[in-house]
């Protein structure tokens, strides 16, 4: 009996809920007049998404799927200075095919010595490469063989073009690396596995390994790098966890080995890591983009029910409950917001298509096009989430409309809070939406630090609104009649104040943040270098050269200041013990641990160091090791002083115990080290020196260029890096990223202008018939232009200031806080914004009064 | 012989519209003697709307000259026009039109706000008093009635002292009653600053209430007549 009553009442209910998606729909019929801010701001936020989610997803495929290409094999085994020995090449050869590849920054000169250039330099073996082809131009001998085998044997060179660009070379002639001499056999079009190898300061130079021993650079304590990459036998499981099982049984036989090993299924931690921040950062501001026009959705709703008044009276005189009613407009607000979420992902899914068509070249790997569903769903599930969210309140005040409002000639807007059911449903899909921000970020806290600020955010300038709405009617009326007309328009209960302030003051707030942001590491990075950073820094000093080296720079360029330390390069093994690849470290300190550190040894503190807790070691200690670590990075590895780090270098492991704690002033760029060891612990090996050059003020460019070249020619080995080509390699790296950081925020703030012209269209009918009574009253077109410029300008200028403010704070917090550099605070970049939003508020406002002081006053005043 | 305040002469109105040209008045000519009331009868679609707009200068006459208050307003520009409104005329309108986002008395003020006027809102706050709506000063129009809010519109009409008034079917939004009271209002009102009184009516009754009428059809005057009655008794 109770379940037949239940099944009617099942019945009954999805029969309503037919009528109400029936009635709602049949509504719809009027057309999507209204919605068109709506249906944009929807779009707008989920294109921004789903494109971040499309790109990256293209990116990740082409990383998956050419894993093994980008690698140059199914796994690789790498280490610096040693080369694998018998033992070891015997291990790594039970998993396949072996081909050894060396790699190491040196200087290749003219053999007049006339000009020299920084290259990044592989030897390859015959093996070379296992998967995926040299590609070079243009074939090597008259009988047609284009092999790069060809090219690199007999004291050939294949090298990039730009080398031969800067010393003015061309394919035949010789050149020098070390003390050998090459002649160029082919330009390099493309090295497969060149994504792998880490940022890059020069163009690259192929040898065969046996050549380059003629060279002379690969001595014991030179920073090299020697590569094994493996190509797994025929049938043999490849998948993501055997080659996991396969590279740990390799670390598990070869304990002392220090290898830092890679498979395809992740060739570049690196670059997944950046990207997948990148993506992360960018869905993150297009998040923020959909909330400011989620106050477009709200304004559009609103208006949308004002206008259907008598609608919804009518439907109460007939019956429909409060309940029906709210579901009726809830199923036409709800198909506008699925519209504006198709299109939305439709554009999403074309701009990476459209980047790679115009852009494919500069992207770090090729894109492939597999869009997967959870980025799109991710990108639907914000938008709909946000269009209901900001679209619930003003349906649910829809039922308050009562059916006596047919009987009255003007009609109240509609006041009250909706019942507390929406409410709760609001607060739930708010909830919904933290929860997929939060889950789609790493570090979580990023998701809720944002979340939080855009919801201060949003408080403030909804609340600011409101603050200048009150003041506004408070205030002294004016004798100006312009000032007054003003103030009243400001304080109007259903003005624009509140819609212009907040749709323009969260994207000002957001782009500022952002902009600040940039200033500050643009500062940071540069505005600082010329004080205090050395021009040069030069890599592979021998140790019983630097003498002679300090002489010769001190001989041509008097009072340059030399500075050396010892480097060797080495990887963390252990930290108290504990294997570091068992250790989940902070994402911020987990670079430590991936791949090589810089190491050296000394007996006092290094310039730019501080001891900020422990002791530093006395002059000639002979104790069991000991080591100084960076204090911040210690402290998120929970390491303290008195535990032990074990460090693989030159294929040994050696355990030394931290002493003490020190910051380092990174920025400074003079030498310095996660670790500095004791030097009894690393004085013995075989290593070169790292040493800079600062040149005196008023060095000139030309003898700056004659000092480089005569090292050149007196070292050989010595690599000379220019410190402004580094920082500038870094920027144009680090400007592509702030690019599409950029282009992000800007999304937020033309989410904020469609917020904008889609109040101010609102207002323009209620503006337009304001305008022609005040005209049938007396008002001259100057008087209402002037209100409105008085009124507009307050408000941009408000809007502007208050996001200053706190696009300032936002910044300060994520640059102190999280990046750990110091806040700069660039007027320029204020005064830019603010111009921004002087122009946008001109633009929209000016455009809307010019409409308002032309419309003829005829229509507006016969009665209907 | 009294002064002409108003001088229509053959003003012709032709609009344009999808169908063609629309001869909105043809040839009009009109004198009206300063502190008289008129009223304009006619059909709908007769043109007595259009004729009160041209008189507001609110439209422009395709031809003809529009003398208001001894001033060409055909030659004026559309400042000029607004600040000869602003001086000269006050319009009442069927549909009220005060500005939704300003009190009563906010509105009544405006005018006087505009010209600068240094008491504007003791005087709006009197003219309100008069117009029997003391209590309702600070409240929005959407928070008066249809007859409150003509009553407003009255006090803003006047609230310049202006010596034309012209009222376009005030009562035509209104129920019999408030239509009764609002009249009351506006023709007590006018006697006492003597301002001339144009009027644009459905009602013939309220016609006969003035001391002429002028009869529309087709655009054109059909007949004007003046009754000799004392606009004041007779809308008693």
């Amino acid at each position: 009996m109770t379940i037949a009553a239940g099944d009617r009442s099942l019945a009954q209910a999805n029969a309503n809920g037919l009528t109400i998606a029936r009635i709602g729909l049949r509504e719809l019929r009027s057309g999507l007049k209204g919605f068109k801010i709506f249906i944009a701001c929807i779009a707008l936020g989920v294109a921004v998404i789903a494109s971040v989610g499309a790109l990256a997803d293209a990116l990740s495929a082409g990383f998956a799927r050419q894993g093994r290409t980008i690698l140059g094999g199914d796994m690789t085994f790498s280490r610096m200075h040693v080369r694998a020995t018998g033992e070891e090449h015997a291990v790594l050869e039970r998993l396949g095919a072996l081909s050894e590849t060396v790699t190491l920054r040196t200087m290749a000169r003219r053999l007049d010595g006339g000009d020299q250039a920084l290259i990044e330099l592989k030897g390859a073996d015959i093996f070379y490469p296992l998967v995926g082809a040299v590609e070079i131009e243009p074939p090597v001998s008259a009988g047609g063989s284009a092999s790069f085998k060809d090219a690199i044997a007999g004291g050939g060179a294949v090298a990039d073009r730009m080398l031969l660009e800067r010393l003015g070379l061309k394919v035949g002639d010789k050149f020098r690396i070390g003390e050998a001499e090459f002649e160029v056999k082919a330009t390099l079009k493309s090295e497969p596995d060149g994504v792998a190898d880490r940022l890059t300061y020069g163009p690259r130079v192929f040898l065969s390994q046996d050549e380059l021993e003629r060279t002379g650079l690969i001595k014991p304590g030179t920073l090299v790098k020697w590569r094994y990459a493996v190509q797994s036998r025929d049938g043999a499981p490849v998948g993501k966890a055997d080659l996991k099982a396969q590279r740990e049984s390799i670390l598990k036989a070869l304990p002392e080995s220090g290898f830092t090993t890679l498979d395809r299924h992740d060739p570049s931690p690196q670059i997944t890591r950046t990207l997948e921040r990148l993506r992360q950062f960018l869905i993150l501001i297009g998040l923020a983009s959909l909330l400011v026009g989620g106050v477009g959705v709200a304004n559009a709703v609103t208006t949308f029910i004002d206008k259907r008044i008598k609608v919804i009276a009518t439907l109460r005189s007939v019956g429909a409950s409060g309940f029906e009613i709210m579901g009726i407009f809830f199923v036409q607000v709800f198909v506008v917001a699925a519209l504006g979420v198709a299109i939305g992902l439709v554009a999403g899914i074309a701009v990476p298509w459209i980047i790679d068509c115009f852009y494919g070249a500069a992207l770090p790997i090729r894109a492939e096009f597999s869009v997967s569903a959870l980025s799109l769903a991710v990108a639907a599930a914000y938008g709909l989430l946000i269009a209901m969210i900001f679209a619930l309140w003003p349906l649910g005040r829809a039922e308050h409309v009562k059916a006596s409002v047919l009987f009255r000639e003007s009609i109240q807007p509609i006041t009250g809070w909706p019942r507390p059911s929406v409410l709760g449903l609001i607060g739930l899909m708010i909830a919904a939406l933290l929860a997929i921000a939060v889950m789609g970020s790493e570090p979580k806290s990023l998701a809720l630090y944002i979340a939080a600020g855009l919801t201060v955010m949003l408080i403030v300038f909804a609340g600011l609104g409101r603050a200048v709405t009150l003041a506004a009617r408070r205030l002294p009326r004016f004798r100006r009649p312009e000032l007054a007309i003003a103030m009243r328009n400001l304080g109007a209960p259903d003005g624009l104040t509140n819609s212009v302030v907040l749709s323009l003051g969260t994207g000002l707030s957001l782009l500022v943040a952002v902009a600040l942001a940039h200033a500050s590491l643009v500062n940071e990075l540069q505005g600082r270098l010329p004080e205090r950073s050395p021009d040069y820094f030069l890599l592979e000093v021998p140790k019983t050269e630097f003498g002679a080296l300090s002489a010769h720079v001190q001989q041509m360029a008097p009072g340059s200041e030399l500075t050396q330390a010892p480097m060797l390069r080495g990887r963390l093994v252990k930290l108290k013990n504990q294997p570091v690849e068992d250790i989940k470290a902070p994402p911020e300190a987990q670079w430590v641990l991936n791949g090589d550190r810089g190491l050296t040894y000394t007996n006092e503190v290094p310039e730019g160091s501080k001891v900020v807790s422990g002791n530093w070691w006395p002059a000639n200690y002979a104790g069991p090791p000991l080591v100084s670590f960076e204090a911040d990075l210690a402290k998120k590895l929970g390491l303290v002083i008195g535990d032990t780090v074990t460090v693989n270098v030159l294929g040994r492991n050696v355990e030394a115990t931290i002493a003490n704690l020190r910051e380092v002033k990174w920025e400074s760029l003079a030498i310095n080290f996660v670790m500095v060891f004791s030097p009894n612990t690393l004085q013995a090996s075989p290593h070169n020196l790292l040493a800079t050059i600062r040149l005196p003020k008023g060095t000139t460019p030309a003898s700056e260029i004659a000092l480089v070249r005569e090292l050149g020619k007196s070292f050989p080995s010595v690599s000379a890096i220019r410190v402004r080509d580094a920082i500038d390699q870094f920027n144009k790296i680090f400007e592509k990223i702030m690019t599409a950081v950029r282009v992000a925020g800007s999304v937020t703030l033309a989410a904020g202008a469609l917020v904008l012209a889609g109040a101010l269209a609102t207002a323009q009918r209620r503006r337009i018939v304001e305008a022609v009574i005040l005209k049938t009253l007396g008002a001259t077109r100057r008087q209402i232009l002037t209100a409105h410029a008085i009124e507009y300008a307050f408000l941009a200028a408000l809007a502007a200031l208050v996001a200053t403010a706190l696009g300032a704070i936002a910044a300060w917090l994520a640059v102190s806080r999280l990046m750990d550099i110091t806040f700069t605070f660039s007027w320029g970049t204020v005064a830019a914004i603010l111009g921004l939003a002087a122009f946008l508020i001109a633009l929209f406002g000016g455009f809307g009064t010019w409409a308002i002081l032309r419309a003829p006053a005829v229509p507006y005043l016969r009665s209907e | 012989m009294t002064a002409e305040i108003l001088s229509l002469k053959s003003v012709d109105l032709t609009l344009t519209s999808r169908a063609g040209p629309v001869e909105i008045l043809r040839g009009v000519s009109l004198d009206i003697a300063k502190g008289k009331a008129v009223a304009i009868v006619g059909p709908s679609g007769s043109g007595k709307t259009s004729l009160l707009m041209i008189m507001a200068g609110l439209e422009r006459q395709t031809r003809g000259s529009v003398i208001v208050a001894g001033r060409d307003i055909t030659r004026l520009s559309e400042d000029q026009l607004a600040r000869l409104r602003g001086s000269e005329v006050g319009i009442v309108f069927q549909s009220f039109h005060l500005v939704p986002t300003m009190t009563a008395l906010e509105n009544v003020a405006l005018p006087m706000e505009l010209a600068g006027e240094a008491q504007a809102f003791e005087r709006a706050r009197e003219l309100l008093g008069e117009v029997g709506l003391a209590a309702r000063v600070d409240h929005f129009p959407a928070e008066l009635s249809g007859g409150e809010q003509q009553r407003v519109a009255i006090a803003r009409a006047l609230s310049r002292r202006p010596a034309i008034i012209l009222a376009d079917e005030p009562t035509g939004n209104l129920d019999g009653k408030t239509g009764r009271q609002v009249i009351d209002i506006l023709f007590r009102m006018r006697e006492r600053t003597g301002a001339t009184l144009v009027l644009v009516t459905h009602d013939d009754k309220l016609a006969e209430a003035t001391e002429r009428i002028v009869r529309m059809a087709d655009g054109r005057i059909v007949s004007d007549t003046f009754t000799g009655v004392k606009p004041m008794i007779a809308a008693r």
